[in-house]
């Protein structure tokens, strides 16, 4: 899959998986940070978005303060992804 | 307005089955936390939890609960109530008066039968004997049915905090005559449930929990009952008083649903209060059974809490080394053990914390003690920000 | 105990915003659901992780504070709130078989979701509790925010209750027998002659304190009882009236929660034995359905006829007498072994 296409994906995963009410694919830069500002995202988000990576590309992240580093907007997720993905 | 003392107390946990056999365990530095055995898990083995060894055949069979329909959750409320009585030596014609009321807290309630709820909810035709057992209300229901009662009675669920809630509510409603005698207390047993809930927010620890440790790795779930007699002072002939319940104070930390605010404004506000409303100042408090469930949130901004409430932090530690959280029952039973404090003038050592918090360099009571106490403070913090404290009095 | 100054409701008629009860909206399917209202005051945030119950429980409370006086605490009185997000958790442990689980329906799973994010969207720090308490739930509730305001005299009370129908609760009542299987039509509920009632939801929300001046209604007293035989209920009832209507007075209005349920008439059938012969008799179930904090709604629509509105025909099961009401009695039966009283006379 292009990386594109992967970013597109995964954002409308976020959106489904943490009910995003009126949030568009387009609304999320790849560049903004998903926790804080941008989304306004919290702690049991993160824990929710360690479950996507796990549920929907087979990677598993034991310590969520691992999952922060990775979490940090879409570029650094779908680079996670592509290099650890095993599904 | 009277004063309020305990008359009597009943209590069952990972450490033992009646007052006395958790008093001798606290003195003696005692963990109940282990592998569980009963409560049926994939993370036996994996995630210890503070479960007391009895099944709940035995446990029914020993209650004589013949009732259908009976939870573990209603017989641990059974067996700590049944103590609670018995010690305050309440006669059945105050059991079913009018002005005796009885308040607990529950947060799993019926739903330690994870499985059947889950096949009950799915069925079309027919429900199973717990049909009407799932209910965080229906412990108190059984109670109320089991011994008769007619006064008010009443469930809150407050989260972590629920007992505490019960127990101040209780002493609310003799100050306002609407009750002369409150049997207040909470109960939960391990569950499915609440394993896999506590394990999907990360904050389980697969080793034993050490609260306020530098380290700490999150929390041990527990199961477990206390139940508490409160008497106005005028009624009291010729009993034991264990303590008097001088204070106590609710408050919101009104941040997020599951985790405490930096600044622990819930925690300051309930402490606080708790003085306030007592008029003590915080040198007067001798001890804290902290609410400290070893947690990172938690165990940190309760420390701040304390250190932004009292110039000297007084000595202090959490019993869920001891027997895990457990959860509605945790404000009643570790009421219980400030009530034991008092009464027998000891503090007992919180378990398995090295090293203190570098934020806060406070460190819990390491070794048991006979000390000069006068009162004693008891924490209780819930999800949703539902923090209460709790003070008790040398009678 | 305290007066009533400010209500909402949200319920499965036109009880919230614009209020119009003339019109009687009928059941769907098995059900009476309510009409949700688009919640503008909830950031989309926080909206996205709310079940029904919470939405409906912090929908109808949001407007109590953005304006004068700000409630000094919260009491909710809830036996459901958090069962749907429960049963979601549920299916996952099942589904999942207890491996990699989402936190978020857990968190939202315990009843004291909906007094929680009250409190966190109003930023009230102060005294907060859920009273679980099934068909007392509310009543606990009062009972609470009666001794509040006689504690704190100059404080003011968000007073409330919410119940919603999930699958859970739904399927776990209709296998228990409490809920007719049939389909009929909201009129219709009490002539059926049959087992089980409908099932419905609701949230209601009062602002309580103890000033009397521009009050809405006083409520004068709130009783319970555990039991469930007759006799005991109605010398209850009559002690619960002796002890608080003033002498020589009697009531004008009955609030019966009669629902349908023909095991549970004779409670009703004694409680109107015991009002005088000129007494009116309101029904309400017909509008919300059963659920365990339905008379929440009845105080609501005591309040609703204080405030002089007119009261719809479908209401009326007995005549009301041509006069000012001096007082409305609420009496409510939940599964025949909860009964409760309220006794509320205008503001």
């Amino acid at each position: 899959m292009e990386t594109a296409e992967l970013k597109q994906q995964l954002k409308k995963q976020i959106i489904e998986f943490l009910n995003l009410i009126s949030v568009s694919p387009d609304d999320i830069k790849d560049d903004e940070p998903l926790f804080g500002e941008g989304l306004g995202l919290d702690s049991i988000d993160s824990i929710e978005l360690i479950v996507l990576l796990g549920r929907e590309y087979g990677i598993n992240i034991q310590d969520p303060k691992e999952g922060r580093k990775i979490l940090v907007d879409i570029n650094t997720m779908v680079a996670y992804i592509e290099q650890h993905r095993t599904k | 307005m009277g004063r309020i003392f305990i008359t009597g107390m009943g209590l069952i946990s990972a450490v033992g089955r009646t007052v006395a056999q958790n008093r001798e365990a606290l003195s003696g530095g005692s963990c109940g936390i282990s592998s569980p055995e009963l409560v049926p898990t994939k993370y036996a083995g994996i995630l210890p939890c503070g479960e007391i060894k009895i099944s709940t055949e035995d446990l029914r069979h020993q209650l004589n609960a013949t009732e259908t329909g009976t939870t573990r959750t209603s017989l641990f409320a059974l067996h700590a109530f049944e103590e609670a009585i018995s010690d305050s030596r309440l006669t059945p014609g105050q059991l079913t008066s009018f002005d005796t009321a009885l308040i607990g807290g529950s947060t799993v309630g019926g739903m330690c039968l994870t499985d059947e709820l889950y096949r009950d909810a799915q069925q079309t035709r027919k429900g199973s004997a717990y049909i009407n057992s799932y209910d965080s209300s229906a412990v108190m229901m059984y109670l109320q049915e089991r011994y008769k009662m007619r006064g008010i009675i009443n469930t809150i669920n407050t989260a972590c905090s629920s007992s505490a809630n019960a127990i101040l509510y209780g002493a609310r409603l003799i100050k306002n005559g609407l009750a002369r005698r409150a049997i207040v207390g909470g109960v939960d047993s391990l569950a499915k449930f609440t394993i896999n809930g506590f394990n999907a927010l990360h904050i389980l620890s697969a080793s034993v929990c050490t609260p306020f440790d530098q380290d700490r790795k999150g929390l041990n779930l527990g199961e477990g009952a206390a139940f508490l007699v409160l008497e106005k002072e005028e009624d009291i002939v010729n009993k034991k008083l264990y303590a008097e319940l001088t204070s106590y104070c609710n408050s919101n930390d009104a941040f997020h649903a599951s985790s405490l605010s930096d600044e622990g404004d819930g925690p300051y506000l309930a402490m606080k209060g708790a003085l306030d409303l007592a008029g003590l100042a915080p040198g007067k408090i001798g001890f804290i059974n902290a609410h400290g469930t070893g947690t990172e949130n938690n165990d940190l901004v309760e420390s701040r809490a304390m250190l932004r409430l009292f110039n000297r932090v007084p000595p202090f530690a959490s019993t869920k080394s001891n027997i895990g959280h457990t959860l509605g029952a945790a404000g009643a039973i570790e009421a219980a053990y400030s009530i034991l404090n008092l009464y027998h003038q000891e503090i007992y050592p919180g378990l398995n914390c090295l090293i203190p918090i570098a934020q806060t360099g406070l460190l819990p009571v390491e070794s048991y003690k006979k000390i000069s106490l006068q009162h004693v403070m008891s924490n209780s913090f819930g999800f949703g920000g539902n923090c209460t404290s709790l003070v008790f009095s040398k009678s | 105990m305290f007066y009533i100054h400010q209500t909402t409701c949200i319920s499965p008629q036109q009880t919230f915003g614009e209020v119009n009860i003339k019109v009687l909206n009928q059941p769907a399917g098995h059900q009476l659901k309510v009409i949700e209202p688009t919640y503008g005051g909830i950031p989309p945030g926080v909206l996205r992780r709310m079940s029904k119950a919470v939405r409906t429980g912090v929908g109808a409370a949001i407007p109590f504070f953005n304006q004068s006086p700000i409630p000094d605490g919260i009491i909710i009185g809830t036996a459901n709130a958090g069962l749907e997000e429960c049963f979601h958790f549920l299916k996952q442990i099942v589904d999942y078989n207890e491996g990699l689980l989402s936190p978020g329906s857990f968190v939202q799973s315990t009843p004291n979701a909906v007094a929680a994010q009250i409190g966190m969207l109003g930023r009230n720090k102060g005294y907060n509790i859920t009273h679980v308490h099934l068909g007392l739930a509310f009543e606990n509730a009062m009972t609470d925010a009666g001794m509040m305001i006689k504690e704190h005299p100059a404080n003011n009370y968000l007073l409330g209750a919410v119940d919603d129908i999930s699958l859970y609760n739904h399927t776990l009542n209709l296998l228990a027998g409490w809920f007719k299987a049939e389909a009929f039509a909201a009129g219709e509920l009490y002539e059926l002659n049959s087992p089980g009632s409908i099932a419905g939801e609701g949230a209601a929300m009062f602002l309580v304190n103890g000033n009397p001046v521009n009050a809405i209604a006083q409520l004068q007293a709130v009783g319970t009882v555990h039991a469930d035989d007759v006799v005991t209920i109605e010398q209850q009832l009559k002690h619960f009236l002796h002890r608080h209507l003033p002498a020589g007075e009697k009531i004008d209005v009955l609030i019966s929660g009669e629902n349908g349920d023909n095991r549970l008439q004779k409670y009703y059938a004694s409680c109107e034995k015991i009002m005088s012969d000129e007494a009116g008799i309101l029904r309400f179930k017909h509008m919300c359905g059963e659920y365990p904090t339905a008379s929440a709604m009845a105080l609501w629509l005591a309040c609703h006829i204080f405030q002089k509105n007119p009261i719809p025909r479908h209401m009326v099961k007995k005549n009301l007498p041509q006069k000012e009401f001096k007082n409305i009695l609420i009496y409510n039966c939940y599964k025949g072994a909860q009964h409760s009283f309220m006794l509320v006379a205008p503001g």
